[in-house]
């Protein structure tokens, strides 16, 4: 029997293990190393109307136990999205879940892609995301403010006829706020975190190393941060979380889901070792039995629960 | 597109912080053509990323491939720690790889320092079937010790150094105009520095020859995942990772 299935929204997914936006292409990258339908479903790089060409200069560099990225969502829109990504990955027999991370610069933007979604009959959910620390307009703006994370959330759910996920920023004063007014204005699930805002300099050139001068921090280092924020947020809301921030083993996922998050997702820990999500399927597939659980989700919210 | 644990034969020394490591592959040499990278995997997990380093040679015979790579930080040093007999993690072969399907042209190959790396797979794969001049630059003699680990064979070779210590003073473009005038070249490739590569993109624009250059920039993935290393070109957004590390000179935006 499958100890790690999940109904997640009234969709039952094969196991908790989904990859974050921005970490796995556009589900293709990593097939050679393994079948992505191994995986619970797959959260696409983030989309907007148009196409996007991202920040210019050096993206990424590296920190200890992490790296800071300023991609700026780098995308080639919605159009492509439907006409060439979606058909494609069927093409190739993909066939866990998909589902889309949507962006916008303004709260009518997000409603328009939504709407254009809500066409694509093979995406099965979606990501909101408005916590992208990576771009001006638009992006974290959403996130921070909990008016605009609110109507923004209300506005989409309004128009959207899909499951819908917010991803929230963890640059915030008070996380649980923020969740809980994402709920209240619709948010059938709630994911995080993304990454946290940081930067490095150059110490011979005297400049910031990132293009954009500020970046994500992703990766191990913020997992700590990531753990006790589904903590916080978890007791309360009632609706589940996707745990994620910087899940290298199944230890750090058991971590997440104990900590009160549902699903799981891998981010910055795939590009080290490319084969993670399947060795953290193995791993709480094992965790389950060792621990004579019947479902992984025995164990969810256990922190605060006991 | 392989992840396979390697044996280390040999890391040594080759100047300055220049390092050469010989590594015992497998299924992960099979495909490999001049040009791709590896992703090698750092053991220290704080260090989070592999280092995409470019493939020097690959002995398909021998079943050994060959890394020169400089010293720079954190990973790089790690790597020159490492003794034979231990492993290390590839990934790859990853990347597009120089277009190596001509025959019976004169070809010029241009490397200068660490841009040196690709040219031995590269040289050996075209002299065979064409008429090769092979230009190395670097800073100084040491720089040129790499060439002892080079066939050279049949390969007219042509160095120059900036302090003038070993052949010609000065930099790449001067054997290269000088060849270009005395010889019908129909293409050139290139690795080095960019402010190198840049001159030389405009000497091939001025004579009309083709020109394929192999690009560096920094990477999270090495597979087109995280975009981390995307460059505007004139065909719009271009993965160096995937996309590249080497293009076409035409498409690069070189002002």
């Amino acid at each position: 029997m499958n100890k790690l299935n999940v109904n997640f929204l009234g969709i039952n997914f094969d196991n908790p293990i989904l990859t974050s936006s921005g970490c796995f292409g556009f589900g293709l990258e990593y097939k050679d190393y393994f079948n992505p339908n191994e995986l619970g479903g797959i959260v696409l790089k983030g989309l907007t109307l148009e196409p996007r060409t991202g920040n210019i200069g050096t993206r990424i560099a590296e920190t200890p136990s992490g790296i800071l990225n300023c991609v700026g969502l780098e995308n080639p829109g919605i159009d492509v999205l439907e006409k060439e990504i979606i058909p494609n990955l069927k093409k190739q027999g993909i066939n866990t879940k998909i589902i889309v991370n949507i962006n916008g610069s303004t709260v009518e933007q997000y409603v328009e892609i939504a709407k254009r979604v809500n066409e694509i009959k093979e995406i099965d959910m979606v990501e909101l995301n408005i916590s992208c620390p990576n771009v001006k307009d638009g992006g974290m703006a959403f996130g921070a403010n909990p008016e605009v994370a609110g109507k923004t959330t209300r506005e989409v759910r309004k128009v959207l006829n899909k499951p819908l996920i917010v991803k929230l920023s963890p640059n915030v004063t008070n996380i649980v706020e923020i969740a809980k007014i994402v709920e209240e204005n619709g948010a059938d699930a709630i994911s995080m975190i993304n990454t946290l805002l940081g930067m490095r300099i150059d110490i011979n050139k005297g400049t910031p190393i990132l293009g954009n001068t500020f970046g994500g921090l992703s990766g191990p280092a913020v997992r700590p941060v990531a753990v006790r924020m589904v903590y916080q947020v978890a007791q309360n809301v009632n609706i589940p979380i996707v745990g994620m921030g910087g899940i290298n083993s199944w230890e750090d996922a058991v971590e997440f889901i104990m900590a009160g998050a549902t699903m799981v997702s891998i981010g910055t820990g795939i590009f080290p070792n490319p084969l993670l999500p399947l060795e953290v399927k193995e791993g709480l597939n094992n965790y389950c039995i060792k621990n004579n659980l019947k479902n992984l989700q025995d164990i969810k919210g256990i922190a605060f629960k006991k | 597109m392989f992840l396979e644990d390697c044996v280390v034969l040999e890391n040594n020394k080759i100047s300055d912080s220049y390092y050469l490591l010989k590594l015992k592959g497998e299924k992960s040499i099979s495909s490999a053509k001049p040009g791709q990278f590896y992703m090698l995997q750092c053991k220290n997990e704080s260090t989070l990323l592999r280092r995409p380093i470019s493939l020097h040679y690959i002995n398909k015979e021998k079943q050994i491939i060959e890394f020169y790579y400089e010293v720079k930080g954190k990973g790089t040093n790690e790597f020159k720690n490492i003794k034979p007999g231990e492993n290390i993690n590839l990934q790859g072969p990853l990347g597009t790889g120089f277009n190596t399907d001509i025959e019976n042209k004169n070809i010029v190959i241009i490397g200068g320092g660490m841009g040196m790396a690709p040219m031995k797979f590269l040289t050996e794969a075209l002299s065979p079937k064409n008429n090769v001049t092979f230009i190395c630059g670097g800073r100084n003699k040491e720089s040129m010790n790499i060439l002892d680990n080079f066939n050279l064979e049949n390969i007219k070779t042509i160095i120059t150094t900036d302090d003038g210590s070993l052949g010609i003073k000065g930099n790449v473009t001067i054997p290269l105009l000088e060849t270009l005038k005395n010889k019908n070249i129909y293409k050139i490739y290139t690795c080095g520095p960019q402010i190198m590569m840049k001159h030389i993109m405009n000497i091939a624009k001025k004579n009309n020859i083709l020109c394929e250059v192999s690009l560096e920039e920094r990477m999270g993935c090495g597979v087109g995942a995280c975009v981390g290393c995307s460059i505007l070109t004139k065909e719009g957004m271009k993965k160096v990772c995937k996309d590249g590390p080497v293009f076409d000179s035409k498409i690069i935006i070189n002002d």
